[in-house]
């Protein structure tokens, strides 16, 4: 792997980084690439923050009308967590906010400390698998690109947060579709592209969210991979009572399934976050399931991990399909 | 082919009637047998030849096959054994950081994905 311009910085409520390699022909310099990514990065997040007054997201939610003028990128993420909730069938679902600031996520609980995962499991109530709310209130929501504009019933809310760190990877990825190598990260969100990858593919680690520790590592030659897990965004409330950020629709509680975390690929970013956050809520058993097809890992409550699909050693053979033509080399 | 069947036959007779007697095979048989298969070779060409077909022809005038593009992406392979690696154990991005903080670009941290 040649030289890369590596750098990280704090947005969204984690830790961005991006390794740049060489340009290709025509492209600015890696590190003039990083300082646009960095200050898209910026944009992306006063227009998508749930916890600013001032975003665009939060005037939407505020909003009493059925439709809404909105800003591409603000159409663009309300899209992305639609697709999610679809793909996911209800498990990640973007129209909890009232649900999730009733378990304590008001503000961002980016820089605090989390509680203690092995506690809360202790006192967690018996482990079942999520299920998508009783409405499906995001079956809804419609973005008219047409007229530019947001419609959905008033007075439902929208949190991107399900879906956001993916879709910021994916759009910068295409950003930097023309070096030579890039890995876009996400606050775990990853997306790893260019020539060079393809060659030599780079390996990512995962992490056990138990012991910290680096629990299998991965070669990623194109595509995404993302991890959701219960270890940092985790809290006690004002009874005492152990929340996390992860829903269970159905009930509109912290979900208990059995899993802490789950690590999944695919072919971008953002499909991989909202498989992740589906194989969690979904329990081990769906969780499996979902993760078969490209691959994944499971963090069960007992700190087990459990590789799935091709990871598991069974790698799956794809032979070219007569007809393939794939999306020519997009 | 009929002519090929009698030079055979007659052959093994002669084969036959000779046994006793030790006496070269004559090497008429197989001259005209040599002669008669090019014969019918020779005809068959003369005769494609003369109805028009070529192989140039014939692909001019069929289309061209279209060729699909295959893109294969193999998106992940296993890294056979691979666990904690104690010497980049803390070179994870985890350090709060309100400015970008730039490393050295040559032996980049590991990338590493964990809760989001």
């Amino acid at each position: 792997m040649t030289a890369e311009h590596d750098i990280s910085f704090a947005a969204m409520g984690s830790h961005v980084r991006l390794l740049i390699g060489e340009p290709g022909p025509g492209l600015p310099p890696a590190a003039t690439a990083a300082a646009e990514a960095q200050s898209f990065v910026a944009d992306f997040e006063a227009t998508l923050s749930r916890f600013d007054r001032e975003s665009e997201l939060s005037a939407l939610n505020r909003d009493r009308r059925e439709r809404v003028p909105a800003s591409p990128l603000l159409r663009r993420a309300v899209a992305a967590g639609l697709v999610a909730a679809e793909q996911s069938r209800g498990l990640v679902d973007p129209t909890l906010v009232g649900e999730i600031e009733r378990a304590g996520y008001v503000a961002s609980r980016a820089w605090m400390a989390p509680a203690s995962l092995a506690a809360a499991l202790a006192q967690a109530p018996a482990r079942r698998p999520a299920g998508p709310h009783h409405e499906g209130r995001w079956r809804r929501w419609r973005v008219d690109e047409e007229a530019g504009e947001i419609v959905r019933p008033p007075g439902q809310r929208f949190d991107s947060g399900g879906s956001g760190k993916g879709l910021a990877a994916d759009l910068l990825a295409m950003k930097l579709a023309g070096y030579r190598s890039f890995v876009v990260d996400c606050g775990g969100d990853i997306r790893v592209g260019g020539v060079e990858a393809e060659v030599r593919p780079r390996v990512v680690h995962v992490e056990h969210p138990l012991s910290g520790e680096r629990l299998h590592a991965i070669r990623v030659s194109s595509g995404g991979v993302a991890t959701s897990g219960l270890d940092r965004r985790i809290w006690r409330d004002a009874c005492g009572r152990y929340a996390h950020h992860l829903l269970d629709p159905a009930t509109g509680e912290p979900a208990w399934t059995g899993l802490i975390a789950a690590t999944a690929l695919a072919a971008t970013a953002l499909e991989a976050e909202t498989l992740a956050k589906a194989a969690l809520l979904g329990g081990p058993a769906r969780g499996a399931e979902l993760l078969c097809v490209n691959g994944g890992i499971l963090v069960h409550d007992s700190g087990r991990v459990q590789l799935v699909g091709s990871l598991a050693g069974r790698p799956r053979v794809r032979l070219p399909q007569p007809d393939t033509t794939l999306e020519a080399a997009a | 082919m009929t002519t090929t069947t009698t030079v055979v036959t007659a052959a093994a007779m002669t084969m036959t009637e000779a046994k006793g007697k030790p006496k070269r095979p004559s090497a008429a048989p197989v001259f005209l047998g040599s002669l008669a298969l090019f014969c019918v070779l020779f005809g068959l060409v003369a005769y494609r030849a003369g109805s028009g077909f070529s192989a140039e022809a014939t692909a001019v005038s069929q289309p061209a096959p279209q060729r699909k593009l295959v893109i294969r992406r193999v998106v992940t392979t296993v890294v056979p054994g691979s666990g904690p690696e104690p010497a980049a154990a803390s070179s994870a991005p985890v350090e709060a950081a309100a400015a970008p903080v730039e490393s050295a670009p040559v032996e980049p941290a590991p990338v590493v994905t964990s809760s989001s």
